[in-house]
């Protein structure tokens, strides 16, 4: 009853909201508008499609048939096998003279999404969509693009982002971004990322985090990992839970470790779990 | 027997009865008493027995040579060996008389010892390498998947938190100044726009599922007041404010970093 309640809020503020001046009363077209968006806002794509459509239909000369166009796209791009029709309502509505550059962008990193799923699924013509975006003009989308590629496993796909991840650790300050470049290339590329984190001035910072993990009574690692030091912090997080709570066990945690790590560049972590399995932890 | 006073020569003598007769009288009273030497008698006796029984096969074969006319056979064989032509060594024993010759043997010596040593070369250079510290970067893709799903928690706590931060500002504003045009169009919130996309594929897997209706609903409420004008009056954006504290957006977002923060 409340979410009932709550929704109909929504509709009431934001039609109000979009329909300066306020109080006036709805028009059939901006009734249609609100309740298909109202549906969208609780994933109900099908209703949702079906008042959009209704409003394209009938009423073609709305004001809102423009942004209809937009969330027909998303309404489709949630209905499986309608991915290809999701991605022609994107491009319909990119094509506009008016369109509105937030819901551009979304459309264009919709248009990455369902070209990357349906080339998942055996269309290998949709990555071509993908590749098309590497050089777009917005940085945002253009960003995108190189990072679902880099998730592409045709290598020679894959690596076509390489250009991209590269100037992203480069050039951009934020370091979500740029460490989402950088495992991105350690998928694609280790050896360009190598290339690029060489780069830095000496000292500015330690390199490279080494993990080693060797179960009892085995010569080779059974974990073996070079790691940028930017995501030292991610990578001690992300492994496995045994490792962890061996660490956990002899006082390590994640803090402590890169406290020491960061300390001196010598030194080494070796941790000795209780079945044997022995840790190793250093930077070069 | 040598102890013994008969020599071998008169045994040897005895046996072809050549003996005087006074020697073969004082050699057969000591062979009666010394069985040593009888033993060695008997041994002679016999061989001269097998001797003469192939004396016949041997006087039948002399008496079937032409001995007239052996000396010429024997000649000519001698000169028709003479005349024939030197016997040429094998390709293989020229090579081998080459090789081994005296003033290439250093050669030979360098030869065999750069065959060893590059043997042990290709061996050094083709078996398997051993482990050693690699260079540069590497990890698996299910670690590189880890480690961005633990990146995808942090983020998502991030955009949580800076959506409240826009909302709030959004909602703050002081009466008459309020423009939710601007406050949606700062670079904060059209960061907040562009970075949900990288959200998504994790927010799809297993427990990330509130946080992704969450944040999709966020998304939604940032895109639809993006597109507002500007001078929404205060009235609307206090109405707007009551739809977001009657959706509790902020508890539940609230709930679902707490979640977050706690692990994925």
């Amino acid at each position: 009853m409340n979410k009932i309640i709550a929704t109909v809020g929504l509709v009431l503020v934001l039609g109000l909201g979009l329909a300066a001046p306020a109080f006036c009363q709805a028009s059939p077209d901006e009734k249609l508008f609100q309740d298909a968006k109202l549906l969208l806002f609780d994933k109900k794509w099908d209703e949702a499609l079906g008042k959009l459509q209704e409003l394209m239909d009938d009423y073609a000369k709305s004001s809102y048939y423009n942004q209809a166009i937009f969330y027909k796209g998303e309404c489709l791009s949630s209905i499986k096998g309608r991915e290809r029709d999701a991605l022609q309502a994107y491009k319909a509505y990119i094509r506009l003279g008016d369109a509105n550059p937030s819901l551009v962008e979304k459309s264009e990193g919709s248009i990455i999404d369902l070209a990357f799923g349906l080339y998942e699924n055996g269309d290998r013509a949709a990555v071509k969509e993908i590749e098309g975006r590497l050089g777009h003009a917005n940085r945002a989308i253009r960003y995108y693009a190189a990072y679902k590629l880099s998730l592409v496993p045709d290598k020679s796909i894959a690596t076509k982002a390489v250009p991209v991840l590269d100037g992203i650790i480069k050039t951009e300050k934020d370091p979500e971004l740029t460490d989402r470049a950088r495992i991105a290339l350690m998928r694609v590329s280790p050896e360009s990322l190598k290339s690029v984190e060489g780069r830095r001035p000496a000292g500015e910072e330690p390199r490279m985090l080494r993990i080693r993990v060797t179960k009892k009574g085995q010569k080779e690692p059974t974990v073996s990992i070079n790691i940028p030091w930017s995501l030292a912090d991610l990578a001690l997080n992300a492994m496995d839970e045994e490792s962890k709570s061996a660490m956990r066990a002899k006082g390590y945690d994640i803090n402590r470790i890169m406290n020491d790590l960061a300390k001196s560049r010598e030194k080494i972590v070796r941790i000795e779990g209780e079945d044997g399995e022995i840790i190793e932890i250093w930077i070069e | 027997m040598s102890a013994c006073p008969i020599k071998k020569t008169d045994v040897t003598a005895l046996l072809s009865g050549n003996l005087e007769e006074e020697r073969r009288k004082a050699v057969t009273e000591h062979l009666k008493e010394c069985r040593e030497c009888r033993k060695d008698v008997e041994d002679l006796r016999r061989i001269f027995e097998e001797a003469d029984a192939v004396k016949g096969e041997i006087r039948e074969a002399l008496g079937s040579v032409d001995w007239k006319a052996l000396p010429d056979r024997i000649a000519d064989y001698v000169f028709a060996q003479a005349a024939a032509p030197e016997k040429r060594p094998s390709a293989g024993e020229r090579f081998r008389a080459w090789i081994f010759q005296a003033r290439l043997r250093p050669v030979l010596a360098g030869v065999v010892m750069g065959v060893v040593l590059g043997s042990f070369g290709m061996y050094m250079a083709l078996r398997r390498p051993a482990p050693r510290p690699e260079a540069g970067f590497q990890a698996s893709g299910e670690f590189l998947d880890k480690v961005e799903l633990e990146m995808a928690r942090r983020e998502t706590v991030d955009y949580l938190e800076k959506s409240q931060y826009v909302l709030l500002d959004c909602f703050g504003a002081a009466p008459g100044r309020a423009s939710v045009r601007s406050a949606f169009n700062t670079a904060q919130a059209k960061e907040l726009l562009s970075k949900k996309k990288y959200l998504n594929p994790q927010l799809d897997k297993l427990r990330m599922a509130k946080a992704r209706v969450i944040c999709d609903q966020i998304e939604m409420l940032f895109l639809e007041l993006a597109q507002v004008g500007d001078g929404l009056p205060e009235a609307e954006m206090a109405k707007i404010r009551g739809f977001v504290e009657d959706r509790q957006l902020f508890l539940k977002i609230n709930l679902v970093k707490k979640e977050l923060q706690n692990g994925v």
